[in-house]
């Protein structure tokens, strides 16, 4: 059994991991501030946070020496039919070889048995396959620690403008081939510099210099060993922790036929790489002659050099690569299988090449509930269940399935909010009133929403971080909750509305006040209903119209719109390290903030200059990315928090619901209590390599 | 009658009024087709937003933000930035003629583009092509299945009117029509889930996916048939039972019939031999649609029960805004069902010997 992180623990532990933690002797043993000897590195994965955390996870680790590597027997049968180098010329040897011994918990774990297969639901969406198999340059624990995963090591100079990665020596491609620093300078100058792969944007790898976008200098310092070089300091929050920076390789022996030399993606000078010389039909035609079907050379580049993992035949670093086999070689298709990579450079404590299991199996069904059906009848081991399926399936299933409840990092449920750069100006200048926000929050009775909608399961709460999640404050969750109708019609006219001879409050100019919320795909179909009457009840007129997600996208993006339940980038998240777009307005995402965001992420191109809270929120955000002080980084972070709890732009009405897997009960070393967040990869903080089904 | 009854019979079939009429229905195909692609065309597109706007909003909640050059740029390379006439024109274009020294061509050896489908990311020919035999291998055996029941119930029931059996037959078939077919696939879902502890959703076993299907798992295969056979099955025969049935009872009661009883015809013979032959040309008519349905199947049917033929791929591509592959599926059933309908006239003429095609009284 695995001991459940108390939340305090975890609330202390994410504070810190804000900050930033310093990992020891973790899977190449880098700490990102000091460098690291690589010879003294014991390749165990052991987590140590630098401040004085209690977190189980730096508690439950132990050193493991491996001495001689172990297979899994369908490889050691196609080593013995010729077929297969064997595992020690597969992977790295044990000063290179990375040794899997906890969880992203810190839980131990135990050493398994090969073989067998894990089924899936559907893989669905670009994602779907990476989550369960993707191999990125760092990993994270729940606690926000983090360690160097496919690279062996990352350093950097004093100043920060030097990073270093090594690699580990021996390591290889799913196809055999060697992967080295040459493998980094092809994705870097063939791949990355040519908006080969789309994006080209990354801000991890970009700077400004005098105004300018430029980019890192990338060097290959020898076959393991590569630099990126900035003009000014590039911090670890815009570089390695940067959501986005998941990978820096591509297989260049592969690739090499695919890259074009066009007018749209011209050769980028550099000391490694020639030109191909090749066309955009040339490059389309090698595609086809290596089944990749594009229809452009954009799609190509994206599909080969971003979303490889859903191309058959791209070698790859992951735990599991697509099969070949047609009719199980596409996300798309109904059985869509991802092998074992025999060249993993993974292994367990005992020297196990991992993963253990052979296989992946997705499995697509085309309506909700086929997943559930088939999990009951052992079709499927793994599934995100909803709350309220969880009581009677586990009553039914008795010992064959568990329950994993991850944490999640959502500011609230039922969450409204408005538009504060709408055109019309009776409708900002209300939003802007803080009163008009607390009216709309105190109007509702949240005990009442959570029977009606939730079965009680969802208690009452506020927009803002969820108990054991950074910073967390409890008169925040309270802030505006009490249920008072009287009150909140007083601040309504205190906000200059007037009462109409229809029972609704209108603009003091006499026209209508009418709060049109935007809801999409139906989310607010059943609750919208519930808020309307409270609403109404205190002289609020509303209506609801839903849209089909891609228009009401459309619908934000053109600022064509008043009030949204439901928001599509909800406010807030895990941290701003996670993802930063969602708690201030710097892009053109979240409903919250509209048009302020484009003005920055446009450099005041398009959009609506910031003023007030919002402006300081963009420039403690500038002054958060600019430091490498961990102090001050908190504080700034702090401060973005205080001006979110004093504002809130977004309401919630309850606190959020947590997110539920069922599994198969012989599936194990799942660990509990993880947590699903963007920059954690979702599912991905499962380590699947590590799965195995008891026999 | 000579021996040669049959062969007088095509050459009366095949009169001239018969070769003209068909030469005419062959080049109302054009203007027929033309309207109907425009109106395809142009009512797939009639949601707000594109493939591209579904596709990063898509993106967005898997945590991926695009940013708007991205989105233009894409929507330059699909052609989406081109007004929708100019789309038009360059899809029915495509689909009729690609030119041999076209990249399309060069790339796929075929003169016929039906474009990219922006969701599979494939060539929307190989996505369609990818369902379509077990489509039609499922449809048709669902279809042998309505017309094998349906048939004999019907004329047991014309011949048995108010009896027991008719009564039982018309509850069945009621019932098969009015319970919806999602409902009742649920429902049986459910009951295969508590009486054998799987639910068989799909077509197929993992084990058939993987491997594919051979002698040794056929039986499983026919055994994941049962439940859509009944779903889909049940619903159409109904509609057969009662037109027939209603259509025999006419006949049985016609002068014609009498007087064959009369002279002594034999009853079978009379059945079979005149009024079923008369009873069954609306159902003959219906068959129009028959070719239409083998190439999409039963969509929602196929939803619920995960059934991995063509209705599901259309369902998902109209959500997706996956305008190329969608307008494929939906011109191909046009074009089967034009197809269809003439058949269904031809075959109708040659049961019906008083049907005539050119106008004016004879």
């Amino acid at each position: 059994m695995r001991k459940k992180l108390n939340s305090k623990a975890v609330s202390l532990a994410l504070a810190a991991a804000t900050s930033m933690s310093v990992l020891a002797g973790c899977g190449g043993a880098a700490t990102p501030s000091q460098t690291t000897d690589s010879a003294e590195t014991t390749e165990t994965q052991e987590t140590t946070t630098e401040k004085e955390t209690t977190t189980d996870i730096a508690s439950s680790t132990e050193e493991v020496k491996v001495e001689g590597f172990a297979e899994a027997p369908m490889l050691a049968d196609q080593v013995a039919a010729g077929k297969l180098p064997s595992v020690d010329e597969r992977i790295p040897n044990s000063d290179n070889v990375f040794v899997e011994t906890v969880d992203a918990t810190g839980g131990k774990l135990e050493i398994g048995n090969y073989g067998g297969v894990i089924n899936l639901g559907g893989a669905g969406g670009s994602w779907g396959l990476s989550r369960p198999s993707l191999e990125s340059i760092i990993r994270y624990n729940t606690d926000g620690s983090y360690y160097p995963n496919v690279i062996k090591s990352f350093e950097h100079n004093d100043d920060y403008t030097v990073w270093t990665f090594k690699l580990r020596e021996g390591m290889k491609w799913s196809d055999g081939e060697p992967f080295t620093a040459d493998d980094i300078t092809f994705w870097y100058y063939m791949c990355h510099l040519t908006n080969f792969d789309s994006k080209k944007s990354w801000v991890a790898l970009k700077e400004d210099v005098n105004g300018e976008d430029a980019w890192a200098t990338l060097k290959k310092v020898d076959d393991y060993t590569v630099t990126w070089t900035f003009v000014n300091p590039k911090y670890p929050a815009d570089f390695i922790e940067n959501g986005d920076f998941k990978w820096c390789w591509a297989p260049a022996h592969y690739l090499s036929d695919l890259i074009p030399d066009s007018e749209d993606y011209p050769y980028v000078e550099n000391e490694y790489w020639q030109s191909t010389g090749l066309s955009e039909e040339d490059v389309l035609a090698n595609a086809q002659k290596k089944n990749i079907d594009a229809a452009t050379v954009k799609d190509l580049g994206k599909a080969v050099s971003y979303n490889f993992w859903n191309v058959s035949g791209v070698p790859t670093l992951n735990s599991f690569v697509l099969s070949t086999v047609p009719g199980n070689s596409s996300k798309d298709d109904t059985l869509c299988i991802m092998d074992r990579n025999p060249y993993f450079w993974k292994v367990d404590a005992a020297g196990n090449q991992l993963p253990y299991v052979d296989a992946l199996h997705f499995n697509q069904t085309s309506e909700d509930g086929q997943d559930l059906l088939m999990f009951r009848s052992g079709e499927i081991d793994i599934i995100t269940i909803a709350m309220k399926d969880i009581a009677a399936t586990l009553s039914d299933l008795g010992d064959a399935a568990e329950l994993r409840e991850w944490g999640t990092t959502g500011w609230g449920s039922y969450q409204i909010t408005f538009n504060y750069t709408n055109t019309d100006k009776n409708y900002a200048d209300l939003f802007a009133n803080k009163d008009f926000r607390e009216a709309m929050s105190i109007c509702v009775d949240r005990k009442q929403v959570s029977e009606l909608l939730t079965d009680g399961f969802l208690e009452p709460g506020q927009c803002g971080p969820q108990e054991g999640n950074v910073g967390y404050d409890a008169e925040w969750q309270s802030k505006w909750t009490e249920y008072d109708v009287e009150k909140a019609k007083s601040l309504l006219e205190g906000c200059g509305l007037e009462m109409g001879a229809d029972g609704f409050y209108h603009f003091a100019d006499g026209s209508d006040l009418m709060l049109t919320f935007l809801a999409y795909d139906g989310t607010a179909d059943e609750s919208y209903p519930v808020f309307e009457q409270y609403y109404k009840a205190v002289g609020i007129n509303c209506a609801l119209k839903n849209l089909e997600v891609s228009a009401f996208d459309e619908t934000i993006d053109n600022n064509d719109w008043v009030a949204v339940m439901g928001p599509h980038t909800e406010i807030g998240g895990a941290s701003l390290k996670d993802r930063a777009a969602p708690f201030v307005p710097i892009a053109q995402a979240a409903e919250w903030y509209g048009e302020y965001g484009t003005f920055y992420a446009t450099k005041g191109a398009q959009g609506v200059e910031p003023t007030g809270d919002m402006a300081k929120l963009v420039e403690l955000y500038d002054k958060w990315r600019l430091t490498s002080d961990d102090g001050e980084r908190e504080e700034y972070q702090a401060e973005i928090y205080k001006i979110h709890k004093e504002n809130l732009w977004s309401i919630a009405y309850l606190k959020s619901e947590g997110f539920y897997e069922l599994i198969n009960s012989k599936v194990k070393n799942y660990a509990d209590n993880l947590v699903t967040a963007d920059c954690y990869q979702y599912a991905n903080m499962t380590h699947y390599e590590v799965l195995f089904k008891a026999e | 009658m000579s021996k040669n009854s049959f062969a007088d019979g095509l050459r009366e079939f095949f009169r001239k009024d018969l070769v003209q009429y068909i030469v005419k229905r062959l080049l109302m195909f054009i203007p027929t087709l033309l309207l109907i692609s425009i109106l395809v065309f142009f009512v797939i597109q009639l949601p707000p937003g594109d493939y591209v706007s579904a596709h990063i909003a898509a993106l967005a909640t898997e945590g991926e933000l695009v940013d708007a050059d991205y989105a233009a740029s894409m929507r330059a390379d699909y052609g989406l930035d081109l007004p929708i006439w100019q789309q038009y024109v360059k899809w029915v274009k495509d689909i009729i003629w690609t030119p041999t020294d076209s990249a399309y061509y060069r790339l796929y050896h075929s003169h016929h583009n039906w474009k990219y489908s922006f969701a599979y990311g494939r060539d929307v020919w190989s996505v369609v092509n990818d369902r379509l035999g077990l489509t039609i291998g499922v449809t048709a055996i669902i279809m042998l299945f309505q017309y094998l029941v349906s048939i004999p119930i019907a004329v047991y029931a014309s011949t048995h009117q108010y009896s027991v059996g008719d009564y039982i037959s018309a509850i069945i078939g009621f019932l098969g029509t009015a319970i919806p077919n999602f409902i009742l696939a649920i429902v049986l879902m459910y009951l295969s889930y508590k009486w054998t502890g799987n639910a068989n959703v799909g077509l197929f076993t993992q084990e058939m996916l993987k491997n594919g299907i051979h002698l040794y798992n056929f039986g499983d295969f026919l055994k994941r048939m049962i439940i859509p056979i009944i779903v889909i099955g049940t619903s159409g025969t109904c509609g057969i039972i009662r037109s027939v049935r209603a259509q025999m009872l006419d006949e049985v009661a016609q002068q014609y019939t009498l007087t064959a009883r009369a002279k002594g015809v034999s009853e079978g013979k009379i059945i079979m031999k005149y009024c079923f032959r008369a009873a069954i040309n609306p159902t003959v008519s219906g068959l129009g649609g028959v070719l239409s349905s083998l190439f999409s199947g039963s969509t929602v049917t196929a939803l619920v029960l995960n059934m991995q033929i063509q209705g599901p791929v259309l369902y998902k591509a109209l959500q997706s805004q996956d305008m190329y592959l969608a307008g494929a599926i939906v011109m191909i059933q046009a074009v089967l069902v034009v197809i269809g309908v003439l058949l269904s006239d031809i075959a109708l003429a040659f049961l019906d010997p008083r049907i005539r095609y050119s106008g004016g009284g004879r």
